[in-house]
Order: structure tokens, then sequence, then C-alpha cells
């Protein structure tokens, strides 16, 4: 029977399929999600199923720990007796309803530009007699639908077995599950349409020119959004309980913390008048994010897809005066060789006028100032107030995290391909032997961190802390940072994106901790050495053998690779993603 | 192993060692891709003030000979030689002499057309100044100066293969290799471009000139390479290329020599199947 229902349903899926609607919503729906829009750059194309679990693994990781803190076994070997499930999980249930909204919310701006049709279904799709704005509309409500499942899917049953899986009562476990299903999944789908939702109004709203350059200002926001939003994930559900009855009726119907009326509804029924309240200004929340966002499609679908031969990027670009930019200056000085010189312009437009690029590096750099300001909210007043004081490790820390965060997002792009069909350019003229690529790449990350933060780094502290400590703690910064840069270029031989994708390795995943673990050290441990140095300047004599042997170690392991692993390549075989 | 030569080789040999001076030539070329042959034992010689015409139909083997040509892909066998140098011995000296339009218009999207060519400029190691000048010039003579400052993604076909003739142009290169360089360009351009190559080519340059447009191969080109699934077929001046057919225009000669399909028959077949209710 399981078989013939499942023969029915494919059969009606490939009649669906078969039909002209159906055909452009598996157009648009794949668009979605693997690109091939205009953008022959910057697309990775990971296929869905990866994509899927990528997009089911955070939820999927936290669900699995959280037996170790529900399971019965351990609750037992623990000496812990039973509890309420309906109000221990407040503080869990709070961090998958953040996780959902930040998993949601981030698939969404990694797909914002494929969400709208593009130059290339214009070229395609408008000599064909079909209308197409049904069917993209039911492919972005399939692809809402697919995000806000595959990111709770996990969740959806693992969490109610952690809980409530030792409980005899089945009703009990369906319940619970209900409960966290309807919290999770509106909160997945309210997350994907307010996301969605100002890029249809801006849409509406805005010239092409100045649609492109505020789209980047919004998702850059949003991301710091998301980031403070799975930051305080923690803290927030402890807030509550101090608050003053009061403040908490007003603070607790806004999202996200209205959608735990939602679950809370579901489990304890509408007895509940407080969850009640909280779990109608979570559906409002919803309805209206999904109203905007349909109306604002609706309002500027045709006019958007009619202009989209106009947006072809027809307007002059920025340009930076030669004669007065310092940039100017720093490239007569910093480059001398011609390819290097002509490789570093290239880079750094590159950088700032790609979408793509610059969208993972803002990205990262979003990153890095959520964790910087959670950094500074630790530090009290008297510090910057008291100036005999020397400098916390909490405010040393912010040029090392934020260096950390633009670096590694930098080197990160460069693998990001632009184009990979004009990059003959490149091989015509660049010498593989002669070239030195990595010396590029280097001057490239040393200019956009030493110069973007340096200054600005040197001046905080010395508002502060005075000349001394504002030199060292400069200097040490500075020593970290090109230490740093080396680490990343150890095993660099291209020009930045002139390559394919890295291929995924099975080491991969240790590169990933890897950098994880050397955020720990920018993060905490970088920033008490230079503590210790600012507190007693002759301690800062242990940067140099400890910063000098790191270089040596790489200047040594560089010497040990072989002459063709140092060749320019256009060809991604490296053995690691980043390295 | 090297591949056995054909009669054709031998001729071409043969004409190889009547010329003198030749600037650049390439000896028995073949390439492999894996097992598939793109192109066997292709030899030629270009001369100062020649444009060698370079023909054949889709998937003959030009591009992969251009690429050959100009250093990017390496030879199963044979070799290119400039000057009778072989040219992997100072492949970056060798392009400093050469000027380059691809196939295809490729070019970075987000780059506008003055800062492309300033990158080919520097790349090409050109003194600001003449790099300066030159794009200047050229890109009013080819039109191009008002749209200088827009991004090349927002250019026409044609605009961009103007871009690509500028870069290729504007370091004064001895040699110029032109895959299908009249792609997309406006009739007025078109005119303009061959008039150029025969104007360069009376300065002295060398030109070799890749395309499927045969009335402009004729008007053009001093002499002639046909080939075909890799192979040349014909290689020789133009007009003895023609006569050797016994055809009074190159396009008959070019279709009695590479087509074995009959064009009208072909016509036929497809008006019947769009015209099938």
């Amino acid at each position: 029977m399981i078989s013939r229902t499942r023969q029915g349903l494919e059969g009606r899926r490939s009649a669906f399929c078969r039909t002209p609607f159906g055909c452009l919503v598996g157009l648009f729906a794949s668009r979605m999600f693997r690109g091939g829009g205009d953008a022959e750059a910057g697309e990775l194309d990971i296929g869905v199923g990866v994509i899927l679990i990528l997009l089911a693994m955070p939820g999927l990781l936290v669900s699995l720990l959280m037996f170790e803190k529900y399971g019965s076994l351990v609750r037992f070997l623990r000496g812990q007796g039973p509890f309420n499930p309906f109000s221990a999980t407040i503080p869990d249930e709070y961090f998958f309803i953040i996780l959902s909204l930040v998993v949601t919310g981030a698939a969404t701006l990694w797909r914002w530009d494929a969400i709208f049709l593009d130059r290339r279904d214009y070229i395609n799709l408008v000599p064909l007699p079909r209308a197409i704005f049904f069917a993209n509309l039911f492919a972005i409500l399939c692809l809402a639908g697919v995000f806000a499942f595959v990111a709770n899917a996990a969740s959806l049953f693992l969490f109610p077995v952690a809980v409530v899986g030792s409980q005899p009562s089945l009703s009990l476990f369906l319940r619970f599950a209900a409960g966290h299903a309807a919290a999770v999944f509106s909160a997945s789908v309210f997350s994907f349409f307010l996301i969605f939702a100002p890029a249809g109004l801006l849409t509406a709203l805005l010239p092409s020119a100045a649609f492109r350059r505020v789209s980047l200002a919004i998702r850059f926001v949003s991301v710091i959004a998301l980031s403070v939003l799975l930051a305080t994930s923690f803290t927030v559900p402890d807030l509550l309980k101090r608050v003053s009855v009061t403040n908490a009726h007003r603070i607790v119907i806004l999202p996200p913390i209205s959608f735990l009326g939602i679950a809370r509804t579901v489990w304890v029924g509408r007895n509940d008048t407080f969850s009640v309240a909280m779990a109608w200004a979570a559906m409002i929340a919803v309805g209206l994010s999904a109203l905007i966002a349909i109306v604002a499609y609706t309002f500027t679908f045709r006019r958007s897809f009619m202009r989209l031969p106009e947006l072809a990027d027809a307007r002059p670009m920025p340009r930076i005066s030669p004669s007065i930019s310092p940039i100017a200056f720093l490239h007569k000085r910093l480059w001398r060789s011609p390819s290097q010189r002509a490789c570093c312009k290239f880079v750094a437009r590159s950088l700032l006028r790609s979408t793509v690029h610059l969208q993972t590096l803002l990205c990262f750099l979003a990153v890095g100032l959520v964790v910087s300001a959670e950094s500074l909210s630790s530090l009290s007043l008297h510090f910057f107030v008291e100036s005999n004081t020397s400098p916390p490790v909490e405010f040393l820390s912010i040029p090392f995290i934020l260096s950390y965060c633009l670096l590694v997002g930098m080197r990160f792009a460069f693998e990001i391909p632009l184009d990979l069909r004009a990059n003959w350019i490149f091989r015509l003229w660049l010498d593989p032997d002669r070239h030195d690529s990595r010396s590029v790449a280097r001057r490239v990350l040393l200019m956009f961190s030493l110069f973007c933060l340096g200054p600005l780094t040197f001046l905080c502290t010395l508002e502060f802390w005075g000349w001394t400590t504002a030199l060292l703690h400069t200097t040490v910064w500075c020593a970290c940072t090109v230490v740093l840069v080396e680490i990343l270029l150890v095993r660099f031989r291209k020009v930045p994106f002139t390559c394919q994708y890295p291929p995924f390795q099975s080491h991969s995943p240790l590169i990933v901790v890897g950098y994880l673990f050397g955020f720990f050290i920018f993060q905490t441990w970088l920033p008490r050495l230079d503590q210790w140095s600012v507190y007693d300047p002759i301690l800062a004599v242990w940067f140099v053998p400890l910063l000098g042997s790191v270089l040596g170690g790489l200047s040594w392991y560089r010497s040990q690779m072989l002459d063709m692993d140092k060749r320019l390549t256009f060809e991604n075989v490296s053995t690691t993603i980043f390295l | 192993m090297a591949p056995p030569r054909s009669d054709t080789t031998t001729a071409g040999v043969r004409l190889l060692s009547q010329r003198k001076a030749a600037i650049l030539e390439a000896k028995n070329l073949c390439k492999f891709y894996g097992s598939v042959l793109a192109v066997q034992n292709v030899t030629f010689t270009l001369e100062p003030g020649q444009v060698l015409g370079y023909l054949g139909p889709n998937g003959s083997g030009k591009s992969t000979t251009v690429k050959i040509v100009t250093g990017l892909l390496e030879p199963t066998h044979g070799e290119v030689t400039y000057k009778g140098q072989n040219i992997p011995k100072d492949l970056i000296a060798y392009r400093k002499i050469l000027g380059y339009v691809p196939e295809e218009p490729n070019l970075y999207p987000h780059l506008t057309g003055e800062e492309y060519l300033d990158m080919v400029g520097t790349l090409r190691a050109m003194p600001q100044s003449r790099k300066g000048t030159r794009i200047t010039s050229l890109l009013q003579l080819f039109s191009l100066w008002p749209h200088r400052h827009f991004a090349l993604g927002s250019y026409s076909k044609g605009m961009r293969q103007k871009i690509l003739l500028i870069a290729a142009l504007m370091d004064n290169p001895d040699v110029l290799i032109l895959d299908e360089p009249l792609s997309g360009l406006d009739v007025t351009s078109v005119l303009i471009v061959k008039s150029l190559i025969q104007a360069l080519s009376a300065q002295g340059k060398s030109v070799f000139y890749c395309s499927h447009i045969l009335e402009v191969v004729e008007k053009v080109c001093s002499r002639l390479i046909v080939l075909r699934k890799g192979h040349v077929l014909a290689h020789g001046p133009t007009a003895v290329v023609r006569e050797k057919i016994g055809k009074s225009s190159l396009e008959d000669a070019f279709l009695q020599l590479v087509e074995e399909i009959d064009v009208t028959q072909v016509v036929n077949y497809i008006v019947d199947v769009v015209a099938c209710s």
C-alpha cells in the first residue's frame, strides 16, 4: 500500500512537472537553490542535497546535545529527579526558535538575489506565451516551506524524544512535539518573509542602482541582527525571569520571544492568557511579514521584470581620483612590478564591486562586530574613566577579533571565483614561475586590515590610556596580524578569484575546526598576552620569539614544498579548502 | 611516438623551407584532449607583413591552434617558434610582441572599459604616459569614449569586441592573432577593422586571422590554411587555393573542401520539419 501511495504521488509529481506551470516552478525553484542567473561567478553549485544537509545540521547537532541534558539515564546518574518538561525546557525552546530564525534567515540572505527573476530568465521567458508571476510566487512559497521544514526537521523529532521520550504517555509526547513544531516552524516562516519583504519593498521604492547598494546594506544589517539574536539566545531567558511583570508584558509580545507563546499555548492550553497573548502576537507577526512580502512582490514583480533589460549595470562605476586618493599613493609604493600593480587593482575592485564577494566579506565582518560588541558590553565604565588602570582584555581583544574576521573573510572571498572564462587575460600575461601571487594577496590583506583598523586601534587606545599603551598595543596587534596573514597564505599560489571552488576533502572539517581554534586564540589568548605586555612593557619582548618561531616554522614549511606547489595556478587542485 | 605525416604536411614543410625570415613558425602541431584529436600536423609560417587566414568549420581545431600559438595551451607534439626561438623559453617576452583577440569576448563584468584596458596595459608593462595616451586615443577612435566609465557587464557584444581589439593593439604588437575579430561588430566597425588589418599588414605587422567569414578572409588574407577535423586540407596563397580546387569563389572552394553535406538538401529538411503540422 505504501509503495502504491508512493507511486501515485510520484506519478502526480511528474505529471505536474510536465505541465507548463510545473515546468516553470521547477525552473525557478532550482534557480533559487543553485543560482544560475547572470552571475557565472560566485555561484557555488553544491547540489540541493548538500544545501539541505547544511541547513539541517545545526538543528541536528543541538538536538543531540539535548540528550545529554534531558536524557533519563544521564539525569539518573547525576541524581536529578523528575522535572516539568513544559517549564524546564523554556530556555532550550527559545534557543531552538532562535536557531530556526537564524538558519532560515541566513539561507534566505544567501539566496536573496535568486528569489527575483534575473536577466537570463527575462531573455529565455519573455518570448514564451506563459504567465510566470504565479509560478515564481509558488516557487517562493515552496522555498519558504522547504527552508522551514529542513531547518527544523531534526529537532521536530529529536528534541521531544530527548525531553519526554522516557515518559510513558504518548499524548504528552505528541503535545510537546506539536508545541515545539508550531513554534519553530512559525519562526522559520517569519524569518523567511521578514528578510524577503524588504527585497520586494526596496525594489518597488528605489531605482535599480540605489537598490543594489541599499540591498547590500540591508543584508549587512540583517547578518548583524541574526548574529545578535544568536549571541543573546542564552541570556534572554534569564533576563525575562528578572524583569518586572509590567515590562515583561511589553517585551514578550516582540518576536522572537513571542514565539515561545505558541509553544506554551499548545503545551498548557488556552488557560494561560499570558501565553495566548504571546501566541497571538507571534501569529500576527508571521501574518504581517508574509502579507507585506507577498503584496510587495505582487506590486513590484511586473515592474522589476519588465525593467530587467535596462538594469545591465548601465551606469558609470564609482571611481577614486588617483591624484588625491591615499590608495593611489600606497599603490605606487607597495606594488613594484607591473603585474603586481595590475593584480592588486583587480583584487581591490573585485572585492569592493562584486556583490557576492563583498557580501561574504561583510558577513564575516558582521560576525566580528557582534562578537566585539558582546565583548565590550561586558566591560564596566570605570575602565574608560580611570586612567590609572590598565586596559582590560575585552577592550584589547576588539582589534584582534575584527582583524581575524576581516582577514579570514577576505581569504574566504579569494576562493570565490569571478567569471572564470575571463581569466584568460591572466593566463596570457602572468608568468607562472615568476609571478608572486602570494605577495599580492599578502599586501592586499595587510592593506585592508592594517590601514583600516590600525589607526582606529591606535587612536582609541591613545584616547583612554596614553601614548605608551597605544603604541605597545598597536604594535603587538600589527605583529599578530602579520603572522596571521602568513598563516592564511602559506600555500596560496593563485590570483584571487581566478580559480574554481576548492574541492571538498576529507580533512576540510579539520580546517574549519582550525579556524575556530584560531578565532579562540585571537579572541582570548593573544589579548591576554597583549595585556601583560601593556602592563609591563618588558614582557612584550616575549612576543618576538613567539611570533618569530611561528614565522620561522612557516618559512621552513614553504622551503620544504616542491617548486611545482609554488607555481601560479589557475586550476584549484590545492589539498585544502583555504590553505 | 610521433604521428605519421600526411602529404599535405609534407607539402607544408616544403612550403616552409621555401619561405625566409618567418617571424612565427608552427611545426607539426598536434593536440590531443585525452584520446580526442583536436589538431594534427599543422605546419605554417607567418612572415612580416603577411595576413594568414585560418579557415575551418566548427570543431575543426582553429581555436585550439590559436591557443597553442599564443602559448595558452601546450601542444602534444610539435612546437611554435618565434624568430627561431621555441616560445616556451621566454613566453612573456614572446607575448609582449603579441596582440590577441580571443574567440569570445570574455571580460570581467565589474571592471569598466577604461579600467580593463589600464589593467592590460599594466600587465604588458607599458609606460604610464604611453598607456594613458593610447587608451584615450583608441577609446575615442573606436567610439567607446562616452562609455569608458561604464561596467563591461553593460557593454554590448560589439563594444566588448572593440575593447578586445583595443587591448590587442594598444602596445603596437608585431604579431596579431585574431580569432573571429569581427564578431558582433557593426557595419562601420567591420569596414574599419578590415582596412586596419590591411594597413597594419602594410606596416609590416604579421596577422594570423581566424574566421568563418569567407568574404572577409578572401579580401584581407594573403595566404590561407583550410582545416577540417584537425587536419590541414589546403595551404597556400588565397588565389592558388581557390584555383587549385577550380572554384570561382572562396565560398565554393571552402564548401568543396570541408563540407560533406548538401547545403540545399539540409535547408529543405529544416523547412519541412518546421512546417510539418
